[in-house]
C-alpha cells in the first residue's frame, strides 16, 4: 500500500518537474523576449523622437491640420505619442515571440490569431487616418467657402461635415474590425441619419429669417431702381 | 515653309478663307497681333488699317479666333509706308475644361507666343481687354514701341477709375514694384506687346517643364532679365463686373501664379531695393468724373464674420501680432474701420510666404485671405468717399510706399521663417 502511494507521489513528483522543466525555458524566453524587445523598442522610440524632433514634427502637423492630436499626446507633444507608440509596438511584438515560444497548443493558436488581425488593424488604422485627413480638409474648405459666401452658420456647416465624416470613417474602421458589426451597422445608420436630420432641421430654421429676409430684399429691389455695384477687381 | 504652316493650327485645320491669303501664303510675318477679345469687323478693318501705318516694309499676321469676321485684306504688297496685314484663322489653343480664368488666359496666350516664332516674327501683340473709347488704334500703339522704341515688353497704363481693378491695384501692381523695383501699373496686362527676345524666353523657360502663367510671369521674366519695359497710355479699359459668389476663386486664380513666380525670382527681388519708373509712352487720357458710392457695410461684415470663424487658419499664417491687430479691427464700429496699409501689407506678405512654405493647401490659404482683401477694399472705400480725400492716384501711391517699406520684413521672413516672427 504505502509503496503504491510512495510511487504514485513519484510519479506525480516527476510530471511535475518534467512540465515545469518544460515550461521554464519558455518563461525564460518569455523574460529574455520581453527584456530585448524593451531595449528595441527604448532605442528605437529615441530615434524616431529625436528624427521627428529635428523635422519639427509638431509644429507640422498643426499646419496639417492635426493640431487637436496634441491634446490627446503625452506632455502635449504628438512626436512622444508617435515614438511611445513604436516602442509599445516593439514590446507587443516581443511579447508575442516570448508566448509563441511555449510549446503549447494555446498559445500557438493564439499567436496565430494574432497575426491574423494584424491586417484589419492596419487597414483599420489606415481607414481612420485617411478619414481624419478627409473630414479636416473638407471640413475646412466647407468653413472657408461658407464665410466667403457670408453665412452666418459657417462653423456649425463645417462641423457637421467633418462629424459626418469621422463618423462614417470609425463605422468603416470597425467594419473592418469585426467589433460587432450588427451593432456597428445600425449605430451608424441611426446616427449618420441623425447628424444629417439635425443639420437640416438646425440649418432650415436658422435660415427661415435669412430667407424671408432676402426674398422682402428681393421684392424691394425689384420695384427700385437697380444699384449697380462700382467695385471691379479683376 | 508648307511644314511651318502646318504646324501654326494649335487646335484645329483651318478653314479655306477665300477672302484672306491663307496660311499656305503666310511663311513668316514680322508682327504677330493677338485679338483675344470681342471686335467687329467694322473696328477690326479699322484696327488693320492702323496697323498698316506702323512704318514699313512689314508683314503683320493678325491673329483670330472666328476667321469669318475677318476683312478682306486691303493691299496684297508691303512697302515702305504701308505694312501687309492679312489674317491667320483658328491658332489659339482653347482653354482645357480644368484651367479657368487665368489659368485658361495663360494657354492662349502661350498659342500666340508659339504662333509668332513660328511665324518667325520680331514681335507680338495681344488684345485681350475691351476698351471704353474703342480705338482702333490700340494695336498700333502697343507695336510701334516694339519696332521703333526697340522694347522688350509694352504694358498698358489704362485710364485709373478709383473703384476698378482693384486686386492689381491693391497687391499685384504694388508688390511687384515692391519686389523688382520698377512701377509698372498694369504688371498682368492682359494686353501686351512682347519681342522676339521675351516671347523667346517665355516659351523656352515653358519648354524646360516650368509652369509659367504669361499673364503673371512675363513682366517678372522681363524685370528679370533687365529687358526694356515701356508702358503706354492706353485709355479706359472695361472691367468685368465683380462675380460676388466666385470672389474667392478670383483670388485664388490670380494670385497663385504670381505668389509661384515670387517664389521662383526669389534671389532677383531678394536683392532689389529702391523703385525707379518706367518710361511711359503717350498722353494721359482725360478722367472721367466718378461719382460711384460703395456699400462699405457688406465688406466690413464679411471681414467680421471671417474674424471669427477663420482665427485658426489665419492663425497658421500670420504671426501673432497682426492676429492682434485684426482682432481690434473687427471690433472697431463700422464708421471707424480702416485696415491700415502696413497691416495689409504685412498681410499680403505673410501670405505669400505661406504658399512658398505650403503651411496648408495652397487653395484654402487664397481664398482664406479673401475677407482680408476685402477689408482692405472696405477701408480704401472709406478713405476715397471722405470728405475732402485724397486722389485715388495718391492713395495708392501711398499703398505701393508702404510695400516697399514692408519689403524688409517680407526678406526677414523669407529667410528665416521659423525665426523671425514678430
Amino acid at each position: 500500500m504505502w509503496d503504491h502511494v510512495k510511487q504514485a507521489l513519484a510519479e506525480s513528483m516527476t510530471r511535475f518537474l518534467t512540465r515545469l522543466a518544460n515550461f521554464l525555458p519558455g518563461l525564460a524566453a518569455l523574460i529574455v523576449a520581453l527584456l530585448l524587445s524593451a531595449i528595441l523598442a527604448w532605442i528605437l522610440a529615441a530615434i524616431v523622437r529625436r528624427v521627428l524632433a529635428g523635422l519639427h514634427f509638431d509644429e507640422r502637423l498643426g499646419g496639417w491640420g492635426f493640431s487637436s492630436l496634441a491634446e490627446w499626446s503625452p506632455m502635449n507633444s504628438p512626436t512622444r505619442l508617435v515614438s511611445r507608440s513604436i516602442g509599445v509596438l516593439v514590446i507587443i511584438s516581443g511579447f508575442l515571440i516570448g508566448i509563441a515560444a511555449f510549446d503549447f497548443d494555446w498559445t500557438y493558436l493564439f499567436v496565430q490569431k494574432v497575426f491574423a488581425y494584424i491586417p484589419d488593424v492596419l487597414a483599420a488604422l489606415l481607414v481612420l487616418l485617411v478619414g481624419n485627413v478627409a473630414a479636416r480638409f473638407l471640413a475646412r474648405s466647407v468653413l472657408i467657402g461658407a464665410v466667403n459666401l457670408n453665412l452666418q452658420y459657417a462653423r456649425f456647416l463645417s462641423i457637421g461635415v467633418k462629424w459626418i465624416v469621422i463618423v462614417l470613417t470609425v463605422a468603416m474602421a470597425l467594419e473592418h474590425l469585426r467589433i460587432a458589426p450588427s451593432i456597428v451597422e445600425l449605430a451608424f445608420g441611426i446616427l449618420f441619419g441623425g447628424i444629417v436630420l439635425t443639420l437640416a432641421l438646425a440649418v432650415g430654421l436658422s435660415s427661415k429669417d435669412l430667407i424671408s429676409k432676402s426674398l422682402e430684399r428681393d421684392a424691394k429691389k425689384a420695384s427700385t431702381e437697380p444699384v449697380e455695384d462700382p467695385l471691379r477687381h479683376l | 515653309m508648307e511644314e511651318t504652316t502646318k504646324g501654326l493650327n494649335v487646335e484645329a485645320e483651318p478653314t479655306p478663307q477665300p477672302v484672306n491669303p491663307t496660311a499656305d501664303q503666310i511663311g513668316s510675318a514680322d508682327l504677330v497681333v493677338g485679338v483675344l477679345t470681342e471686335l467687329d469687323s467694322n473696328a477690326m478693318a479699322k484696327m488693320c488699317e492702323a496697323l498698316r501705318t506702323l512704318p514699313g516694309p512689314l508683314r503683320i499676321a493678325v491673329l483670330r479666333d472666328d476667321p469669318q469676321k475677318a476683312p478682306a485684306p486691303v493691299n496684297s504688297e508691303t512697302t515702305q509706308e504701308r505694312a501687309l496685314v492679312f489674317h491667320v484663322p483658328s491658332l489659339f489653343a482653347k482653354p482645357s475644361a480644368a484651367a479657368t480664368g487665368v489659368l485658361g488666359m495663360s494657354e492662349t496666350y502661350q498659342s500666340v507666343f508659339a504662333a509668332a516664332e513660328k511665324l518667325l516674327a520680331r514681335g507680338c501683340c495681344i488684345l485681350a481687354s475691351k476698351l471704353e473709347a474703342a480705338t482702333p488704334l490700340w494695336a498700333w500703339r502697343i507695336a510701334q514701341p516694339l519696332f521703333e522704341g526697340q522694347a522688350d515688353l509694352v504694358l498698358p497704363h489704362y485710364t485709373p477709375h478709383k473703384f476698378e481693378g482693384l486686386l492689381n491695384a491693391s497687391i499685384i501692381a504694388p508688390m511687384l514694384r515692391a519686389l523688382y523695383g520698377k512701377r509698372v501699373n498694369n504688371p498682368m496686362g492682359p494686353d501686351f506687346g512682347v519681342s522676339r527676345r521675351l516671347f523667346q524666353r517665355m516659351l523656352a523657360t515653358g519648354a524646360g517643364g516650368n509652369h509659367l502663367h504669361p499673364l503673371a510671369s512675363l513682366t517678372p521674366m522681363a524685370l528679370c532679365q533687365n529687358l526694356q519695359i515701356v508702358e503706354v497710355h492706353f485709355g479706359t479699359r472695361i472691367y468685368p463686373a465683380a462675380d460676388w459668389t466666385n470672389m474667392s476663386s478670383v483670388l485664388a486664380n490670380v494670385l497663385a501664379p504670381v505668389f509661384v513666380d515670387m517664389e521662383r525670382n526669389a534671389a532677383f527681388w531678394q536683392r532689389a531695393r529702391v523703385s525707379v519708373p518706367v518710361p511711359v509712352i503717350g498722353e494721359p487720357f482725360p478722367l472721367s468724373p466718378d461719382s460711384s458710392v460703395v456699400d462699405e457695410r457688406a465688406l466690413v461684415e464679411s471681414f467680421q464674420l471671417a474674424n471669427r470663424e477663420l482665427q485658426e487658419i489665419w492663425g497658421l499664417v500670420l504671426p501673432p501680432s497682426s492676429l492682434f491687430e485684426l482682432r481690434k479691427l473687427a471690433r472697431l464700429p463700422m464708421e471707424q474701420f480702416r485696415m491700415p496699409d502696413e497691416l495689409w501689407v504685412r498681410i499680403v506678405y505673410d501670405f505669400a510666404l505661406a504658399h512658398r512654405l505650403r503651411t496648408i493647401s495652397r487653395d484654402h490659404l487664397l481664398r482664406s485671405m479673401t475677407p482680408l482683401y476685402l477689408g482692405w477694399v472696405a477701408s480704401y472705400a472709406h478713405d476715397l468717399t471722405l470728405a475732402g480725400a485724397t486722389s485715388p492716384e495718391r492713395r495708392l501711391e501711398r499703398l505701393s510706399l508702404a510695400f516697399e517699406a514692408g519689403k524688409s520684413y517680407l526678406v526677414s521672413r523669407w529667410r528665416w521663417p521659423d525665426r523671425f516672427n514678430p
